[in-house]
């Protein structure tokens, strides 16, 4: 199963991915007609910065994951074909529950259309918007790699 | 072949059953409910009252989970007692079933204060699927309702009547609501946006008595004055359902005790949920924490635990999330201190102009309860900083910046489990 | 994306196909690698003014709203605009000062090659600064000379080519305080306004910016062309050819690219040098060809028929070819890339200006005193360059197409009005009467990221089949002419009946090349003179027309944009718009509120056939505006 994997040492923390992903998820998928949408789309993964450094932070599809055990309408299920954990708008009542329980703060809420934002993977793209947007090629998307701390 | 008994379909119950069937697919699992309804999210009863939610989507798992499983499912059947030196229970209707482990996950039940006229017929718990369909049912010549109780089950259950245009006031004997869960600051904020949007909350008044003959008329309070109302609804609490166990050896408190391992004093016998009395890690004590996660958590540990593995259980801890009318609450541990306290130290964000409100209360720089109200997005890490209880001494000046997040505590993190950076 | 897709003139394709099988990368495989483009920058909403940043609004509206020092969306956007109209009337406005700068070296005796070629136009241009004319023909140069070039270091009062508005569009320029007062001093300012803490309010960003077009528009560009026509002889109809075909296997191909014509204008002078075409046939070659790429072709073709090898995306095309001898560059619009590809072949790329220099690359600086010279020494550097060419990588596309140009205002007169009455009463009555529904101006560049050529041509189809007379300039002039637009035949072919009457009686193409890109201070002064000649209107903005610049690149193509606006026409920017769509409030200011502020506004649009029925609608409204009969046809 295809994740998605960031090297630190080449995010320059410009957030075209974070932009990409607005895009990529927004009604119309065309930037000048995304950021006039009634309801923004926000991006899926946020970069965040420590120590000089820039992390990515989306969505890792845990294999054991929290916010699906928590999630209290089960709208969150962990899709064992598919690798990934699902989100069925139709069940989610904007409980917040699952936000609270991702241990990487991964899940954000959109208030406005009372939905989590969580990375999908572009399940419905050949790959990721973000992997193409990375000008400096920081993120990988490839079948999954053990890395060593 | 080995037969686990579970009684109680809800969180716990199906967690366990889960975790069981995902290690041992030879064993039977029986699952006892004293409702007549598949398993369904309790937690979504008052967005289904208010319309929010189809009753199709109020399953918690489809009614071909049990057969896919191979599981037995037992419904509308009370467990009346529980007997641990025959290893069997006894049903209301005098049928009795054998266990080689047994799970007691029978959930709690509303609390209903002394009172007169509180057996009226009008005067509901919320609680089952059972009474949100009387409820409803009511409506449509209900004009005004009265909820008792300002805690999470009444402020629920206020939003969902007046969505459906209920007129609609929440007696709170307290100084301000959700008095578990909140400190006053939040708790005025969420008081504010109640009543902006047409929900009236009466502070600092407990009722005393239901007025009416045959039907409500009104609740009166102990101030004396009398609101019209010809709903009732009671959200004073909940009490976990023991009776099962109490002329039994199985100790038991305010709920069924448990140890690490989520096994009663009787080691075959397990408990998890609502009915569940476990170490609280922020308190440092045994507490029951009525949450749908900290159930689902316990169920599947216990689960596991029943199927052969020995894992244990770190503790559960006060979690809530909810929103109102587009401002959102999270309140994590123990989320108020008694004033003068030193040994708790308090970092706080107040912008009242947005809403915004963190507060996070740490002791010997370790965090041990967090509130959140606007900006939540950082509740997942600071549950986790409670969780693993990890020292933040480092971190003080980020803990309250908007952009603190996981990569500030990234090195601080023992080991982590789906590694993503390289 | 496939080759078709890129461009629809079989020329550019064929070289993009040799390119590629040669692994030579050009604009386009550059523009993939670039690809997706910052989101932020494409917005606008990317502040780089200074050391608090780099800043970036969210337009997503989650995070950041305004950067470090407070400026929001509007601001940032603003200013990035107005920094682009700054450095596109630097461009022309310093060309301007350079053509200024040789009319006074040819006064004080120092450009012997030069001369005043056009009299008459001299006179005119001298009685408009007040000189009187009853002088010496030398003597008046040297007033005019000094005039003009004083003209760009002027603090008060007002640029004198301002006068040639109609009274009305002066009035209203001076209510808006936006008369240019000086041509180096409005760059300066707008850019002052700029910086860090200055001007924080867009729609007075924008003022300031319009102030500033102007004084390219009827500053450094109005004289550009007529101090060129003056130095060089005003063009006059002529024919020519277009496209990569003209250039020729067996002869030295010398590509003359950039925008200053007094280089270009010696480099023909020098490829007629007895002595050089001597040379060539020494080394086997037939003689020498000039050909040109970009303005400095315009100008050049305008004046002397000269062949245009292609516009701004066949510049690395033309060496692709494999049969270019000398590629000789000046300044604007000449890509860093040619240095790389010109490496892949034995063409010598030769800088000539102090402004424009490559690292490591031949640089022969040309000055107006020694310009025949160096103009021959490069061209000899070209033919002792013939015998290096590799004739097996030779590949010349056999396609090139006839033109017209050479349309000047004084033309228009001439052609429209006959040798006796030269006036612009024909063309005005052909407006009011129905016969010319009206007038559009399609200019401007190229941009790989949309299919080459296909919006200009698709544009000006579409309008010359509803009557409209198109007025062209630049590399969008070249597009057509490469499709074959421009020659009085296309007429018949492809104009509306009204049109075709016209272009029949006169023995006009329906689509007029004008000239260079600073040549579009033509069209601003043949609108003047239409509203002189009554009938329509009192200013600008009442005639019936419309520009668009359909594959715009350039900032230069922003400034002018701003001076058309504000002189009161709606013009429309194809498919890359204006990085202002992360302001709202900026965009619909440009889009909507400027029309009742100076009668003209900008329009952003991503269509041709769309855009063609946006400035057809126009023009229509316009017409009814002036009680107009209905058009004929």
């Amino acid at each position: 199963m295809k994740q998605l994997y960031y090297d630190v040492k080449k995010c320059l923390g410009c957030k075209s991915c974070e932009i990409t992903c607005s895009v990529a998820h927004s009604l119309t998928g065309e930037l000048f007609k995304a950021i006039n949408e009634e309801i923004l789309s926000l991006p899926r993964k946020k970069v965040l910065s420590s120590q000089g450094k820039n992390y990515p932070v989306s969505c890792r599809h845990c294999k054991d994951p929290k916010c699906v055990d928590a999630c209290m309408a089960a709208a969150l299920v962990f899709d064992q074909a598919k690798g990934m954990v699902m989100h069925d708008e139709t069940r989610c009542v904007g409980c917040w529950m699952c936000v609270m329980a991702c241990p990487y703060g991964a899940v954000r809420p959109n208030i406005k259309a009372k939905i989590p934002v969580r990375c999908d993977k572009c399940k419905d793209k050949d790959e990721p918007a973000c992997v193409k947007a990375c000008p400096t090629g920081a993120i990988v998307w490839q079948e999954e790699i053990l890395i060593e701390k | 072949m080995k037969q686990f008994i579970i009684i109680g379909n809800s969180a716990a119950g199906i967690a366990c059953a889960e975790a069981i069937r995902q290690r041992d697919k030879e064993s039977k699992i029986v699952v006892i409910s004293d409702e007549d309804y598949p398993s369904y999210c309790r937690c979504l009863i008052s967005y289904y009252l208010a319309g929010d939610v189809k009753e199709d989507k109020i399953l918690y798992r489809p009614e071909s989970f049990y057969k896919e499983n191979n599981i037995e499912l037992l419904l509308n059947k009370k467990v009346s007692r529980v007997d641990p030196k025959k290893n069997h229970i006894i049903c209301e209707d005098k049928t009795q079933l054998s266990y080689d482990s047994l799970l007691i996950a029978t959930g709690s039940t509303p609390k209903f204060p002394q009172m007169s006229g509180i057996k009226k017929r009008g005067v509901f718990g919320f609680r089952t699927i059972k009474d949100t369909k009387e409820i409803e049912g009511l409506l449509p010549v209900t004009k005004t309702a009265c909820v008792l109780g300002g805690g999470l089950i009444g402020l629920k259950a206020a939003y969902a009547l007046s969505k459906r245009k209920i007129e609609v006031k929440v007696i709170v004997k307290s100084k301000q609501v959700l008095s578990q869960m909140l400190d006053f600051e939040a708790a005025s904020m969420l008081q504010k946006k109640l009543q902006e949007n047409g929900i009236e909350i009466i502070l600092g008044q407990d009722a005393a008595e239901v007025i009416g003959n045959g039907d409500i008329k009104a609740v009166k309070l102990d101030s004396g004055k009398a609101i019209g109302a010809s709903l009732i609804i009671v959200g004073k609490g909940v009490e976990p359902n023991i009776d099962l166990i109490k002329d039994t050896e199985i100790k038991f408190n305010e709920g069924v005790i448990a140890n690490n391992f989520l096994q009663t004093n009787i080691p075959n016998i397990y408990t998890a949920g609502d009915v569940c009395e476990s170490f609280d890690m922020t308190q440092g004590k045994h507490t029951v924490n009525a949450l749908w996660p900290v159930a689902i958590e316990q169920g599947k540990i216990a689960g596991c635990n029943i199927a052969g593995d020995n894992l244990n259980y770190d503790g559960s801890l006060a979690m809530n999330s909810i929103e109102f009318f587009g401002l959102p609450f999270i309140s994590l541990g123990i989320y108020r201190t008694q004033a003068g306290d030193s040994s708790f130290e308090e970092l706080k964000l107040m912008d009242p102009k947005i809403n915004l409100y963190k507060k996070l209360i740490l002791k010997d720089n370790v965090l041990i309860g967090a509130i959140l109200v606007g900006d939540i997005k950082q509740s997942g890490i600071f549950l986790r900083l409670i969780r693993e209880r990890i020292k933040v001494s480092s971190l003080k000046d980020r803990l309250l910046q908007e952009n603190f997040g996981y990569p500030d505590i990234i090195d601080l993190i023992k080991e982590e489990k789906e590694k993503i950076y390289v | 994306m496939s080759i078709e897709k890129k461009s629809i003139d079989i020329a550019t394709q064929e070289m993009l196909k040799k390119a590629q099988d040669e692994s030579i990368k050009t604009a386009w495989d550059r523009l993939e690698l670039q690809e997706p483009q910052c989101g932020f920058g494409q917005l606008g909403v990317c502040c780089t003014v200074c050391a608090m940043g780099p800043c970036r609004i969210d337009p997503f509206g989650e995070g950041a709203q305004v950067g470090v020092c407070g400026a929001n969306a509007d601001t940032i956007a603003a200013r990035n605009l107005a920094r682009k109209i700054a450095v596109g009337a630097s461009a022309h406005s310093d060309h301007g000062r350079d053509v200024a700068h040789t009319l006074a070296l040819v006064c004080e005796g120092h450009a012997h090659d030069y001369g005043i070629l056009d009299v008459e136009k001299m006179k005119t241009l001298a009685q408009e600064f007040g000189i009187d004319i009853s002088k010496s023909k030398e003597q008046i140069a040297k007033e005019l000379s000094k005039k003009l070039l004083e003209e760009f270091g002027k603090q008060e009062g007002e640029l004198v080519f301002c006068k040639r508005a109609p009274k009305k569009r002066q009035a209203m320029w001076r209510k808006l305080g936006i008369t240019p007062r000086g041509i180096d001093r409005e760059v300066v300012e707008l850019l002052h306004t700029t910086t860090m803490g200055v001007d924080n309010d867009y729609k007075n960003i924008i003022t300031t910016g319009m102030r500033c077009a102007l004084s390219d528009g009827w500053g450094g560009s109005m004289i550009a062309t007529d101090v060129q026509d003056i130095i060089l002889g005003a063009p006059v109809p002529v024919r020519g050819k277009v496209n990569l075909g003209v250039l020729k296997e067996n002869y030295v191909n010398i590509v003359v690219h950039g925008h200053e014509p007094v280089l270009s204008e010696m480099a023909v002078k020098a490829s007629h040098d007895p002595e050089l075409i001597k040379l060539a046939k020494e080394k086997g070659a037939e003689g020498i060809n000039l050909a040109g790429i970009c303005c400095t072709a315009n100008e050049v073709l305008m004046r002397h028929g000269i062949p245009v090898a292609g516009n701004f995306l066949q510049q690395e095309l033309a060496i692709i070819t494999g049969a270019v001898e000398v590629m000789m560059v000046d300044v604007q619009c000449i890509m860093p890339a040619l240095q790389e590809v010109a490496s892949c072949f034995h063409t010598k790329l030769i800088t000539t200006s102090p402004k424009a220099r490559f690292p490591g690359v031949a640089h022969i600086e040309f000055q107006p005193e020694n310009a025949y010279e160096v103009a021959k020494q490069i061209i000899k550097a070209g033919v002792e360059n013939f015998s290096n060419r590799n004739k097996e990588r030779v590949n010349i596309p056999k396609q090139e197409m006839d033109l017209v140009a050479g349309f000047t205002k004084e033309v228009v007169f001439q052609i429209l009005g006959g040798r006796y009455r030269a006036t612009y009463k024909p063309l005005n009555e052909a407006i009011i009467s129905g016969r010319l529904r009206g007038l559009a101006g399609v200019v401007g560049c190229n941009n790989p990221k949309q299919t080459h050529d296909y919006f200009h041509t698709t544009l000006v189809k579409e309008l010359i089949k509803h009557d409209v007379l198109v007025l062209q300039t630049g590399c969008s002039a070249i597009a057509c002419a490469k499709q074959g637009l421009l020659v009085p035949e296309a007429a018949k072919e492809y104009a509306g009946k009204g049109l075709q009457e016209i272009c029949e009686a006169v023995g006009i193409p329906p689509v007029l090349h004008l000239g260079s890109c600073v040549d579009n201070s033509r069209i601003l002064t043949a609108a003047s003179h239409i509203i002189e000649e009554g009938g329509l209107g009192e200013d600008l903005a009442d005639i019936p027309a419309a520009g668009c610049a359909p594959e715009w690149m350039s900032e230069k193509a922003i400034t002018i944009g701003f001076y058309f606006v504000a002189s009161g026409v709606y013009t429309v920017f194809g498919a890359s718009p204006f990085a202002t769509l992360g302001s709202n409030n900026l965009t619909n200011y440009l889009t909507k509120d400027l029309e009742g502020i100076v009668g003209g506004r900008f329009e952003f649009c991503d269509d041709p056939l769309k855009m063609a029925e946006l400035m057809i609608s126009h023009i229509d409204k316009k017409r009814k505006a002036l009680n107009l009969k209905p058009v004929m046809y």
